[in-house]
């Protein structure tokens, strides 16, 4: 056992943890996007669009994320398109997270009281305005702690970014492993680095979550 | 894509198959064991015992499943443990889960309404009669659900396994796809064939869980 | 004169620094059913909880049947808890009927009827399927012994419940606001059942808020008022010629809805 193995990589750790989060944030952010219009999609009026958003959330959840991966992979190298890597590993991350939080964000919905909206139409507000103003800032409110979550979740799963070539902490770790010939050391080193990520963000959930419970006037 | 090719390597991808099905069905035991006696142990009031245990949870639930994979296949030797691939591959699904199966536990047997067990103390009960006749059956009818969830998960990392060369489905794929040079297709149908799976899988789940959690729906009705 | 079935003398409880139960002297004698009304809050559900111990109190004496529970004397004149064991006896006299029914969800009504039987009173499979059946019979619900709960009503329900408290053959029963969590029109079946378990000479200690029901029933009501009791006696004297300002209050809105 040779811990001095994690204290010479920590430079490199370090550094391969800030790509590890930085990758997660551009996959929940694009995801994000995605995710609203699938939702939009799902809860929309016309059938063709409902489908087509169940559609997507039944694909992107249904296949492991790996597969989702190589995919983009292998189509990207099929159709000759020259896409460095980190964009194809944010664009498959974004995809799949897409779906989740398209889930999180129709739950976020339906969890609003249906009193709200009523209340809203009985006092004659347009349609518009009743989603702008009152029903989207309360699901928004309500998806905060689920989507901390699936941040979390995400940070994780950027770990497989690891098999396109991506330096982020797993595929690092497994570098320093092979360099040092020491692996237990390195995945534990890098393994640290993870837990202390997903420290910080349970806190900076823990702190949301308090802000928003606060607010909501309960 | 090539009949011919499929028909080639038709063996080796059923065999990737039952590999598939061996390591989840084989982890997903495992991780329900260990997760289950996790919370029976976190039931016993010895703080250092709940420390350690909570530190598992943790570190557990906290660190990419491929990274839990390598220190366990490739970091194994470092402290005595050769495990073959698909060792490791069945170990690493148990671990892993066993993690979020201790935390489903820890919730269902939370949520047991205490006005049950108040029932069974009012009239004598043993607590170990209420714990097996009353307890425990409650707290594994509601853990149903997010334990069906957990297992379709699982059955997703399977294809994680393929990375420390266990030669499940997804291996299988990418050597047939490096070897006969149709990557693309190959994926494709993969992706295809998962996406069937646990679309299955998704809805017998639901309709099992519906099945055995029928005979609890409104509780009380007149309420 | 044989003692009290129940006995509280100077009983007190407190929830940390909140003090629910005042020095509390109540008795219940044989074949008696007592009525505890009073205010939400005044501490009648966690007096009646004192008695078979599952709330424990801080000072004073619950005696069934002149023994003490929940403690027992230790050498030197102190007393120290009572034992898990001594304490499960003295549970098994004591029949219990909770607002929430706390029927076991799993088990069918002559499952929950008869488990009890099998795991305390140690009974076979059959003889306590037997006697669960009779019980079910006895409160009117033989025909829905295969049922689950969740397929009876809330008065189906808390009829098995009654069953299930009755079928241990205790010498008396607590009953916890047994119709308040019932539609109104399902009130009258479990009143009618407990009406013929009072007729039977049944010692029964009842927290409730149907003052019909006391008025005809009870031999005696006692009124509770912030962890004290403010006032007892037959329903007349309670109802019509209570001396105490606070029960004449607390009773003004039931005679409002509905004069008795």
């Amino acid at each position: 056992m040779k811990p001095e193995v994690i204290l010479h990589s920590f430079g490199y750790l370090t550094q391969a943890a800030a790509t590890t989060v930085a990758v997660s944030f551009a996959g929940i952010v694009f995801g994000f996007m995605i995710g609203a219009a699938v939702c939009a999609a799902r809860v929309s009026r016309h059938v063709w669009l409902k489908r087509l958003g169940a559609a997507y959330v039944s694909v992107f959840r249904g296949i492991p994320l790996l597969v989702q991966l190589l995919f983009i992979y292998y189509f990207l190298a099929k159709y000759g398109l020259d896409v460095p890597a980190i964009v194809a590993a944010v664009g498959g991350l974004a995809l799949s997270s897409a779906a989740f939080q398209a889930e999180i964000l129709r739950g976020a919905l339906n969890a609003v009281p249906r009193g709200q909206g009523e209340a809203a139409t009985a006092l004659g507000f347009a349609g518009l305005d009743i989603w702008r103003r009152i029903l989207m800032p309360q699901a928004l409110r309500i998806s905060v702690p689920p989507l901390i979550n699936e941040f979390i979740l995400l940070l994780k799963a950027s770990s497989l970014v690891s098999v396109v070539g991506i330096a982020e902490l797993t595929r690092v770790s497994m570098n320093i492993a092979s360099q040092t010939y020491r692996p237990f050391e390195a995945y534990v080193g890098g393994g640290l680095f993870y837990l202390a990520i997903n420290l910080c963000l349970a806190e900076l959930g823990g702190v949301a979550e308090r802000r928003l419970a606060a607010g909501s006037g309960r | 894509m090539n009949p011919d090719v499929l028909w080639r390597y038709a063996p080796s991808l059923i065999s990737g198959f039952g590999v598939t099905i061996l390591c989840w069905g084989l982890g997903g035991a495992l991780g329900l064991l260990i997760g289950f006696a996790i919370t029976l142990m976190n039931r016993v009031r010895i703080p250092p015992l709940r420390w350690v245990l909570r530190a598992f949870i943790e570190v557990f639930r906290g660190t990419p499943f491929l990274m839990q994979l390598f220190l366990l296949y490739a970091g194994g030797p470092s402290f005595g443990l050769r495990l073959s691939a698909t060792t490791a591959g069945v170990v690493g699904l148990g671990l892993y889960s066993s993690a979020y199966f201790a935390e489903i536990f820890r919730a269902s047997f939370a949520s047991v309404p205490a006005g049950q067990i108040e029932a069974a103390t009012s009239v004598g009960m043993a607590p170990f009669d209420t714990l097996m006749r009353v307890t425990l059956p409650g707290a594994l009818i509601a853990a149903v659900p997010s334990i069906v969830n957990m297992l379709i998960v699982l059955s997703k990392e399977t294809v994680v396994l393929s990375i420390i060369t266990v030669p499940e489905l997804m291996y299988q794929v990418q050597t047939m796809a490096a070897e006969t040079f149709t990557a693309f297709d190959a994926i494709f149908a993969m992706a295809v064939f998962y996406w069937l799976l646990v679309e299955t899988v998704s809805r017998l789940g639901a309709r099992l869980e519906a099945r055995m959690t029928a005979f609890l729906a409104h509780e009380e009705r007149a309420a | 004169m044989s003692a009290p079935m129940i006995a509280l003398a100077g009983v007190s409880k407190s929830f940390g620094a909140h003090q629910v139960l005042r020095s509390v002297d109540l008795t219940v004698e044989r074949s008696e059913v007592v009525c505890l009304i009073g205010p939400s809050g005044s501490g009648k559900s966690t007096l009646l909880r004192c008695v078979n111990f599952l709330e424990p109190y801080d000072a004073g004496e619950v005696r069934i049947d002149g023994r003490l529970i929940g403690y027992e004397d230790a050498a030197n004149g102190a007393r120290r808890p009572m034992s898990g064991r001594k304490l499960r006896d003295m549970r098994r006299e004591i029949g219990m009927v909770f607002q929430h029914f706390n029927l076991w969800p799993h088990m069918t009504a002559l499952g929950n009827v008869a488990e009890p039987l099998r795991r305390v009173r140690g009974l076979s499979a059959r003889e306590a399927a037997e006697r669960a059946t009779a019980m079910l019979t006895r409160v009117g619900l033989a025909a829905k012994a295969d049922a689950y709960p969740s397929r009876l009503s809330g008065g189906q329900q808390q009829r098995v419940a009654i069953a299930r408290a009755l079928a241990m053959q205790p010498r008396l029963m607590l009953f916890d606001e047994p119709t308040s969590a019932l539609d109104p029109e399902l009130v009258g079946e479990v009143l009618e059942v407990m009406k013929s378990l009072a007729a039977e000479g049944m010692t029964m200690l009842i927290v409730t808020h149907e003052m019909g029901f006391a008025a005809h029933v009870a031999s005696r009501i006692a009124v509770i008022d912030e962890g004290r009791i403010i006032d007892q006696g037959p329903p007349r004297h309670v109802f019509h010629e209570s001396p105490e300002p606070r029960v004449r209050q607390f009773l003004q809105t039931y005679h409002d809805r509905n004069a008795f």
